[in-house]
């Protein structure tokens, strides 16, 4: 696999490393944000997404414990309410931040939990216990579901689980098996998606419309269109490079050192962006855009909130400004609001800038009606003032030219 | 007393003049500010003449605003004025005491009869409807000082609007109700405008102007290299806007030709409309984004839009896909409006594939199908258990399978009118229906036209994009309607294809009226009807109202179904297709 850094960037892509970025940050600091690439095939929608796993930072949690319990927060089953010098007997561990994939072999059992056959069929100590599932064995990292349309057509299922799964943050999930107690866990797992609108069964929406709603962001991909970016691409790709990269010990351990650059930066931006606040002004104005524009959708305002702010956290800033709220605008509501109304909301925010005074919907608004020009003289006599035979005009008594 | 005698024959001269024309299905201006009609009103900035009111033809008053099922029940009575504060409660009291008073006048007897005066006023006041933009209500309501809130964007923002549920005696009504309200407005200190005429027409759909709030990156566009985002979404908005009118980017690039400076690619604007209906609107638009100009040769194409035709055929792709994108989606349910006749029962075959997500475990029946293997080994656990065997066992009884599920395939072949009156948006709404069926199914879908004195078949069942928008760009609708030839036409593709449950839908806004075998045009389609059923083909025919008579007699001659539409619109076509699948598969669930 080609490494993260060597992944070529283009206008087309460009969107979606931001967003990768953005989104390990935020889960590290343990809140998701769930994205969903679409695009063409060949537009590195997977393959992005993919390579991500290799700059996952690590995190903490409670040695061997298959839930990834946090030690200041224990939630799973097995450890949830241990004190600390309990905590501190089983140890901790570091292990990379999960990063896992949902398939289309994917069934219910093994996305959210089953009886674990392994111990139920042990012949020496038979024992019915719960083998938890992908969802929850990624928290706190990331779940990656490829060709999401395809499985929201094929598996309704497994799509309601996800809904809920992304229907708060944290999300939560149930796992139920006949005989066992129901086990109840909150769950902090971003879900990336990658799917081609083009293919079958067609765009997320229009199959199930709620799941594309609960994605915070939608990034659609552009082909490349240089001939430098795609004869390096093809480069990458050729045998020779491949069987290299694959022998060559050196190169490992620089990609290795490249890759920790990117842990280490992920690090140092979790902890700005705990430390950052979106300004009372731009919050102000994502409310007045939600009012003005009539968005349905209270996720997509709260989700341009928090992807201005991580927007700006990794542009290296620790002030939020307009123009990280106005870049979210088209990531956020894409696959929220139809077309015409985007392209209004974004021209409208583009053409007044921040100096104009953003704050100042209203103003700008009754200037226009002002100078539109009158519609109907305002000079009419009143029926009591006419005689009888004026009362009744029709179309040919007013026109009579045209007949 | 001079003055209320007048007021009575001014009433009852209105009275019957309004029932002279409103049988005639017009309207009148009623004074200068006053338009009476029983339909709904419009203003009509489209056409640039100012103080114009439009009559809508098609809206009926009644069935548009109060939600009736009959036509015909309510007066509409619009009285124009400058936008201004105009209390509703004042309108219903003065409409309300002019009524009472009018009634006073007229049979001076009534003064001993207070009950009965009362009576009758309160019986008007009940079906009388006051907007204004202060508030709503009936009289009634408003004479009590209930009002409730005027929503924005509604009638009456400068205008008083009232609805009047009256019978065609009473008629008379309309001048008390209109000049009570004029005295209210001008006591308010209002004046009223002055309606320069009316026109009558239909309500057509909104076009949208988009050149006022896409904003084109002319100024520093540079193909690719645009660099803001915005920038391009509103190129790629423009496009979609116009592959809505158009078709598909092949078609938009047609009509662009069409004004290069290519003396052979030129194309008139009557060939224009005839392919994409309506086309001014668009070229108004795009001349006010400066995408074409004007010169002494007539409209090209300027620097900007040459350099727009190049960014779409550089970025086809992405453009085809979001396009493509946009057919497939749905349009909402509630908006269209047609009405189906007779039923079809047919059977259907079914397709089955595996559901990885459900198990069966019934030892009785003979299985075939996927074993489900950690719900057996849970079950053979439990029942070894049971059975009390040493060791796990598992038995025929405790075999769970993957459940299956079916679905219904309908290949669909399109039986399109192309007459000459199908031009335009008709044509591209078929078009676009075929085009939607075959992104949103998995079935096949065929195309057959029938023009001048034969038919042809314009697509074959495929499910291949690019075959079926080569076929529909060929369409051009002229000439005559031999529908015996087009069914026939179709009955044999369908019996020539290998097809599941075939589903034959005829579009078309007339009758036949050119003849296959006999010198009669209807006969003959009639005689091709029965080959429908013959061979097994499910029919249905979507039509427009006007014709009713003679398709529903065909269809029950094919056995099929009837959908009358007032618009052959995409919604329109779209939603009957969805409905009649959701049909197919009732019935198949009952069946079960």
């Amino acid at each position: 696999m080609i490494p993260f850094y060597k992944l070529q960037r283009y206008e087309g892509n460009a969107a979606l490393f931001e967003l990768v970025m953005m989104s390990i940050v935020s889960s590290y600091v343990g809140e998701p944000l769930h994205l969903h690439a679409e695009g063409l095939r060949g537009t590195g929608k997977t393959t992005i997404m993919r390579a991500a796993k290799g700059i996952l930072p690590n995190i903490t949690r409670i040695k061997g414990c298959i839930y990834n319990c946090d030690p200041e927060d224990p939630h799973c089953p097995h450890h949830k309410g241990m004190t600390e010098e309990e905590i501190n007997r089983i140890g901790v561990e570091e292990i990379p931040m999960p990063f896992l994939e949902i398939s289309h072999s994917a069934k219910v059992g093994t996305v959210v939990g089953s009886i674990d056959l392994a111990k139920l069929t042990d012949p020496a100590r038979p024992e019915a216990s719960m083998l938890p599932g992908l969802i929850p064995q990624a928290h706190r990292g990331i779940l990656f579901v490829d060709e999401i349309n395809r499985l929201a057509d094929t598996s309704p299922e497994i799509t309601d689980i996800l809904l809920d799964v992304m229907g708060n943050k944290p999300g939560h999930i149930q796992i139920e098996e006949a005989g066992l107690p129901v086990v109840d866990i909150p769950v902090n797992v971003s879900i990336w998606a990658a799917s081609n609108p083009d293919e079958d069964p067609g765009p997320l929406e229009e199959i199930r419309r709620q799941l594309s709603d609960r994605f915070d962001m939608v990034c659609y991909m552009g082909r490349p269109d240089s001939v430098d970016i795609l004869a390096q691409m093809l480069e990458e790709n050729s045998h020779r490079h491949k069987i290299k990269r694959n022998q060559e010990k050196r190169s490992q351990a620089e990609n290795e050192a490249k890759d920790n650059e990117y842990r280490q930066k992920v690090i140092k931006w979790a902890n700005t962006y705990n430390n950052t606040d979106l300004p009372d002004f731009l919050r102000n104005f994502i409310a007045r855009l939600y009012i003005k524009h009539n968005i349905e959708s209270i996720r997509a305002i709260e989700a341009m909130q928090q992807g201005a702010v991580l927007h700006s956290v990794i542009s290296n800033r620790d002030k939020v400004m307009i123009n990280d709220v106005t870049s979210m605008i088209p990531l956020v509501l894409k696959h929220r609001i139809d077309g015409d109304t985007l392209i209004r909301m974004v021209n409208d925010v583009e053409s007044r800038g921040a100096r104009e005074g953003i704050l100042n919907f209203r103003g700008k608004k009754n200037k226009e009606k002002e100078s539109e020009p009158e519609y109907f003289q305002h000079n009419a006599r009143s029926l009591k003032d006419m005689s009888r035979n004026e009362l009744v005009n029709t179309e040919k008594d007013l026109t009579p030219g045209e007949y | 007393m001079l003055e209320e005698r007048t007021r009575i024959d001014k009433a009852a001269s209105v009275g019957n003049y309004l029932s002279l024309y409103f049988g005639q299905d017009q309207g009148v201006r009623l004074g200068e500010s006053t338009v009476v009609s029983r339909k709904g009103h419009a203003r009509m900035p489209e056409k640039r003449v100012k103080g114009q009111i439009k009559i809508l033809l098609n809206r009926d008053a009644g069935k548009s605003y109060l939600d009736y099922v009959e036509a015909d029940q309510v007066v509409h009575i619009d009285i124009y004025h400058r936008p201004g504060i105009i209390d509703p409660r004042m309108v219903a009291q003065a409409i309300f005491n002019a009524m009472d008073e009018y009634f006073l006048d007229k049979d001076p007897q009534l003064k001993y009869a207070e009950d009965e005066r009362f009576k009758m006023v309160a019986d008007y006041a009940n079906k009388i409807y006051v907007v204004s933009k202060q508030g709503k209500g009936t009289i009634y309501d408003l004479f009590q000082g209930i009002v409730k809130p005027y929503t924005e964007g509604e009638e009456g923002w400068d205008h008083l609007h009232i609805l009047a549920r009256l019978n065609r005696d009473e008629y008379y009504m309309v001048y008390i109700i209109a000049e009570a309200a004029e005295g209210v407005i001008l006591a308010s200190g209002v004046k009223l405008s002055r309606v320069r005429n009316i026109i009558h027409g239909n309500q057509k759909q909104e076009q949208d102007s988009y050149a006022g709030y896409i904003k084109l990156p002319w100024k520093n566009f540079k193909g690719h290299h645009a660099q803001q985002l915005p920038d391009k979404e509103n190129v790629n908005q423009l496009i979609l806007k116009l592959a809505e009118k158009f078709g598909g980017v092949d078609e938009i690039e047609e009509f662009m030709e069409s004004y290069s400076t290519n003396v052979f690619k030129r194309k008139g604007i009557e060939q224009q409309k005839k392919k994409w209906g309506d086309v001014e609107h668009d070229l108004e638009q795009l001349e006010e984004l400066g995408l074409i100009k004007n010169t002494p040769f007539g409209k090209i194409m300027s620097k900007k839009g040459l350099e727009l035709k190049e960014y779409v055929i550089k970025h086809k792709c992405e453009l085809e896909t979001e396009i493509r994108r946009n057919i497939r989606k749905t349009p909402s349910g509630g908006s269209s409006r047609f009405r189906k006749m007779g039923e079809i029962t047919n059977k259907n075959s079914e397709v089955e594939f595996t559901n990885h997500n459900k198990t069966i475990n019934d030892p009785d029946k003979n299985w075939s199908g996927d074993l489900a293997v950690p719900e057996t080994i849970l079950q053979a656990m439990k029942n070894s258990f049971f059975r009390g065997d040493d060791s796990l066992t598992i038995k025929k009884e405790d075999l769970h399978f993957y459940d299956k599920k079916s679905y219904v395939p309908i290949d669909v072949c399109l039986l399109m009118d192309a007459s000459g009156s199908m031009a335009g948006d008709k044509r591209q709404a078929a078009c676009f229906l075929a085009e939607h069926m075959l992104l949103t199914g998995k079935e096949k879908v065929a195309v057959v036209t029938f023009q001048e004195r034969s038919s042809e078949v314009v697509v074959p069942f495929t499910r291949n994009q690019s075959v079926l928008n080569k076929g529909l760009a060929t369409i051009t609708p002229a000439g005559l309607t031999p529908m015996a030839d087009g069914i026939v036409t179709a009955v044999n593709l369908i019996k020539e294809s290998k097809v599941r449950n075939p589903l034959l839908v005829m579009i078309t806004d007339g009758i036949p009226n050119t003849s296959l075998w006999t010198t009669d045009a209807k006969a003959d389609a009639m005689e091709a009807a029965y080959r429908i059923p013959e061979n097994d083909i499910r029919f249905i025919c979507i039509g427009v109202e006007s014709n009713r008579y003679y398709l529903e007699k065909l269809v029950e001659r094919a056995k099929g179904a009837l959908y009358l539409v007032d618009d052959l619109n995409k919604d329109n076509l779209i939603n009957i297709i969805h409905n009649e699948k959701k049909t197919i598969l009732d019935s198949k669930r009952q069946m079960a």
